[in-house]
């Protein structure tokens, strides 16, 4: 395999890592942006889509419907899943951080951590404690071009996670409901003073963090063929990393910081002594916060928000 | 009244069955609803039992005079007694107390307090400089890889590695907080996690000076000196603590310093430059405090306290191993910090024991012991968000806010 | 007459307890990873004794067995503090731990209560190394299983070029470790990389094609279960020529059930395991009993470890743990891992074999001992 190939391929797995890190990181920075809380539980919610996408896919497939309706198949899973994980995320921040919202930042992090914990711990006792396989719907086949290989599933998952992205960006720019939340992220109080119903501003919001980060769950799992009820935590802490390196509260911050994470670990682990990748990948995220305080894109009066 | 509350219960009870129904029913690949119902039926339960109890006080409240929780009372009535008197009988509990358990309540003690000095340590940095660190273990690693490596090459005992180790820990301390002092909050917070994590995945990397995931072992357990009289004369013997009852005592000794410590800390100009930072880093960089020195010395400190309670860690058990100092670690130290009540000394001992002790009671409950940790977290920050035992003028400031706001 | 009634109940109560006290129990504990990253194969190792000890059925001179479970969630600390309380239980015999970073501090405060350990999955060499008189292990060592790699790599596959790959745990890395080691010695395969991969990590893509690149022979997966899976996944997408060779940790059907079609040509090294009728009707019990649909690869050896304890404790007349070591060592065991004996530091005579995955299905490949298929 020549370098130019290798390369390539590196960069196809980047840009594949990436997309999935700035899907769960959408979530993380849309409701740190609202409420200003890092919403610790984001991990699970990631985890009970893919769940929830392995029950409906491996039903649906048992049906045979698979191999006949595919498009079809893929939407319903997704559909389902990320709605499941909408009306969860709603309870989550129902139940543990709406009380919470005029105390502490400490206080609502923890509440955020025990419901992490109490999600992470349901799903074990619910859905079993080993890895359950995801049905293997795209299988090995995919396009070759200049010796790099990217498999179906791979095109698939890229495309489908830059349509949910451009969607977003749409959504908080040119609806009524989305510039309801940017106006409730920049100042609150004004927000209500106008009229805006800060509550369903809130719900909404984490209605849509959380039900992308369900579809990058059942990326995961497509990609990756198994979920388990922890995989949460590895991807969540990275997508936090990438959240706050594209500056907290920014959606093109969060898909940047996605993107260079991604790369950061591809790279690294293609080039130099692998080992070291997760070391690498922290290391950069203090020297750019060292560099620039508020993350690459964001805003940088963080003085205001004590 | 109970219209409403009925109507919410309903909405409530749909909810919770969308979401318990898919995750709790579809085991596999089969439909068994029959578990998905009896949790419903759980919650359901609880709920009604939540409705019945506000009517109930609802019903009687309307002419009594607000009530003080019990634990406010509770904590009145402590404070009343003579200061010596409730120490002491701490103090004597703390000390008989190997004498009535067995072997497995001690080993629990000891980890116990071994966590109340993490904590208290943590508090230096979180509770009164407020700055959120999530990578605290990673001076605990420091403390305990240092004994064991001083330990293991240089045949360094107990005594002579911890100043190193302290030293270490402080430096390390220093070098996670410079690239921090110009960060906010959250941004602080991945950071410290950030350094948590490279520290740990240094000490697993680095096989040649660690022994990367094999970890080390065969440390020597603390000794103590004791002066004998032989023939020959006088002579320093020695006498290795190898019991748990004797590790017990000397981890009481070093938490009690610990408490010490923390308490003259508090009680000091620095302390109180600390707090100054923590409520208004502007104003207190204003008044004339050097916020720079001030929060490394937060950091050195927090740090120094952690690597004495990680060199007892490794001496204990005589091995030690990248894993345990995993974030979710630094997490717990987290939660006994904000849970007892930041800036509390008392409630972080009491969050402590009951942080580590709780789970260990709640074995028998096997697998559910986790899910009851992170529910009980949830609720005891939702119901009393200052902590368990809050020190005083954090409670007022949190309730401020409640009275402020009006009703939604 | 109320008094009457009263001291009468007393005295009923009074002698009920002492019947209770005099119902001799015996305790067995276990000791294995029941939360975390690998519960599975710490219930598995749960299930197994308890199979084993409703199997058994009654043992002489006591009137039940309470199987006591504990968590080491594969962590020193909490395996220590589960072995403290399973020691004031007064359990006579732990079967455990998972990890061997687990099993070896708990083995200092089980030696030293003089309880026997019997280990039905830490391989790591340092835990017999010791002289621990009580500790018994059931599989086969790292180092044992290392070398039957590299001859199977030098005789039967003549390998020419090896890449390794491990996620820096205490039970990987020293495999690879050791592999190194035996492959220097004749230097027939030369290992021309080693990389790394972090645990929990699902995207393995960027290591695979450094390989892919380097186009060794062999690629060495020294990787626990759920990476294995994952990775050979990967592997196969991507396209990758290499012969894939890995060991015990993901031998377990949960590798075939995940990897699926990708699995197919991979190599394994696991113990022996004789297709007695006994094993057969270990399997069909297990299954039923757990409402499994397989048997993970630990719930065998922890079976094993059961029956053995149980028929020991008769045979030797007493828990009494001198004693109780001697007979086990002193004896050859039937189990449906194969044939069980130790020898004296506590190791059992076990060899690997290679086992290939053929048709969905494990099928024993190679003897390194014999140099003969299978």
């Amino acid at each position: 395999m020549e370098w130019s190939a290798f390369f390539l391929q590196q960069i196809i797995n980047a840009i594949f890592l990436g997309s999935i890190y700035s899907l769960i990181a959408l979530g993380y920075t849309m409701v740190y942006g609202i409420i200003e809380l890092i919403n610790f539980a984001h991990g699970e919610l990631f985890t009970a889509g893919a769940f929830i996408g392995v029950i409906v896919l491996t039903a649906l497939q048992q049906a045979g419907f698979v191999e006949t309706h595919f498009i079809l198949t893929m939407i319903i899973v997704f559909v389902l899943s990320m709605a499941y994980v909408a009306v969860l995320g709603v309870a989550v921040e129902h139940v543990a951080y709406r009380p919470l919202r005029t105390s502490s930042r400490l206080s609502a992090l923890l509440s955020a951590l025990g419901m992490s914990i109490f999600l992470s711990n349901g799903m074990m006792l619910s859905q079993g404690v080993s890895d359950r396989p995801y049905p293997q719907v795209f299988g090995l086949e995919g396009i070759e071009f200049m010796g790099a290989r990217i498999s179906n599933g791979q095109i698939f998952i890229i495309l489908l996670s830059f349509a949910l992205m451009i969607g977003l960006q749409l959504f908080v720019h040119r609806t009524r409901l989305g510039k309801a939340m940017r106006a409730t992220a920049q100042n609150k109080t004004m927000a209500r003073i106008l009229g805006i119903d800060i509550d369903q501003t809130i719900r909404i919001t984490f209605m849509i963090g959380p039900a992308l980060g369900a579809a990058a769950g059942v990326m995961v799992g497509l990609q990756y063929g198994a979920v388990r009820f922890d995989m949460g935590f590895i991807f969540m802490i990275k997508a936090f990393a990438a959240a706050i390196l594209g500056g907290i509260g920014s959606i093109p911050g969060a898909v940047l910081g996605g993107m260079i994470i991604g790369t950061i670990e591809v790279m690294w682990a293609a080039f130099l002594p692998s080992a070291w990748k997760d070391v690498t990948t922290f290391t950069v995220l203090i020297l750019v916060l060292y560099l620039k305080p508020a993350g690459l894109l964001g805003e940088s009066d963080a003085e205001a928000r004590v | 009244m109970i219209r409403q509350e009925l109507k919410k219960l309903v909405i409530y009870g749909f909810f919770l069955a969308i979401l318990l129904i898919p995750m709790l029913g579809f085991r596999s690949t089969t439909f068994e609803p029959g578990r998905a119902f009896k949790t419903l039926g759980v919650f359901m339960a609880i709920l009604i039992l939540n409705l019945a109890l506000k009517i109930f006080r609802n019903r009687r409240g309307k002419e009594a005079v607000v009530k003080k929780s019990w634990t406010e009372r509770t904590g009145e009535y402590i404070n009343r007694l003579p200061k010596t008197f409730t120490i002491g009988g701490l103090l004597l509990v703390a000390i008989l107390f190997p004498i009535f358990g067995d072997n497995y309540v001690i080993d629990v003690g000891i980890t116990c307090l071994i966590y109340v000095c993490l904590g208290l340590g943590l508090n230096i940095v979180v509770g009164l400089c407020g700055l959120l660190d999530l990578g605290y273990i990673a001076f605990y690693a420091v403390g305990a890889y240092t004994y064991s490596l001083l330990n293991l090459t240089f045949g360094l005992s107990f005594w002579s590695a911890l100043p190193i180790g302290i030293v270490l820990g402080m430096m390390v301390g220093c070098v996670i907080g410079y690239p921090t002092l110009k960060m906010r909050g959250d941004y602080l917070a991945i950071v410290t996690l950030g350094f948590g994590e490279i520290v740990r995945l240094v000490l697993n990397n680095w096989d040649s000076l660690t022994a990367g995931p094999n970890g080390l072992f065969g440390m020597k357990r603390p000794a103590v000196y004791y002066p004998s009289f032989s023939e020959d004369g006088f002579a320093w013997a020695v006498y290795y603590l190898k019991s748990l009852p004797a590790l017990y005592y000397f981890i009481l000794v070093i938490t009690i310093f610990t408490i010490v410590g923390v308490r003259r800390l508090d009680n000091s100009r620095i302390g109180r430059a600390w707090i100054a930072i923590r409520e208004d880093e502007v104003a207190a960089e204003l008044s004339g405090v050097p916020t720079t020195w001030i929060k490394l010395l937060a950091y050195a400190l927090g740090a120094a306290f952690a690597s004495v309670a990680g060199a007892f860690f490794a001496a204990k058990l005589s091995y030690t191993n990248p894993n345990f100092f995993l974030f979710m670690e630094s997490c717990i130290v987290l939660c006994i910090v904000v849970l007892g009540g930041v800036g509390s000394i008392p409630g972080i001992i009491v969050a402590a024991f009951v942080l580590i002790g709780a789970p260990e009671i709640f074995r028998g409950l096997e697998n559910y012991r986790m899910l009851a940790f992170g529910g009980i977290m949830t609720t005891m920050m939702v119901l009393k968000p200052e902590g368990l035992i809050p020190a005083s003028r954090r409670k007022r400031e949190l309730h401020e806010n409640q009275e402020a706001l009006p009703e939604d | 007459m109320k008094r009457v009634g009263i001291v009468f109940l007393c005295v009923a109560l009074i002698l009920g307890f002492q019947g209770f006290a005099m119902a001799k129990t015996l305790k067995i504990g276990t000791l294995s990873p029941l939360t975390g990253p690998y519960a599975q194969d710490g219930t598995d190792i749960l299930q197994g004794v308890k199979t084993a000890v409703a199997v058994y059925g009654p043992v002489k001179g006591y009137d039940s067995v309470e199987v006591i479970p504990g968590d080491s969630a594969c962590d020193g600390g909490k395996a220590t503090m589960a072995a403290n309380k399973l020691i004031n239980s007064g359990v006579n015999v732990v079967v455990g731990a998972y990890c061997s970073s687990a099993t070896e501090p708990a083995q200092i405060p089980l030696m030293e209560a003089k309880v026997v350990q019997i280990t039905p999955a830490s391989t790591n060499e340092r835990l017999t190394a010791k002289g621990y008189e009580y500790f018994f292990r059931m599989p086969p060592r790292d180092d044992v299983q290392a070398w039957s790699t590299v001859q199977f790599l030098e005789k039967k596959l003549k390998a020419k070029t090896m890449a390794l790959v491990d996620d820096k745990q205490t039970y990987t890395a020293g495999l690879t470790e050791n592999i190194t080691k035996f492959a220097k010695e004749k230097n027939l395969v030369k290992i021309v990389a080693h990389e790394y991969i972090t645990p929990g990590d699902s995207d393995f893509t960027a290591v695979l094609t450094k390989l892919k690149r380097i186009d060794p022979d062999v690629v060495y997966m020294g990787v626990y279960q759920p990476e294995g899976s994952k990775m050979i996944q990967q592997a196969r997408k991507l396209g990758m020529r290499s012969t894939f060779l890995s060991e015990d940790a993901v031998f377990h059907p949960k590798f075939l059930e995940v990897g699926g079609p990708s699995a197919e040509g991979v190599y394994l090294t696991f113990a022996q395991a004789p297709d007695t009728p006994e094993r057969r009707d270990f399997i069909k019990t297990y299954k039923q009993m757990w409402n499994a649909k397989a048997v993970g690869s630990y719930a065998y050896y922890a079976y094993d470890a059961g029956m053995m304890a149980l028929a020991a404790i008769v045979k030797a007349g007493t828990t009494d743990a001198d004693s109780l070591q001697k007979v086990i060592r002193g004896n050859t065991w039937p189990g449906v891992s194969g044939d069980i004996s130790f020898d004296a530091k506590g190791d059992r005579k076990i060899a690997h074999i290679v086992w290939v995955v053929k048709d969905g299905q494990f099928v024993p490949f190679w003897d390194p001992l014999t140099g003969k298929d299978l």
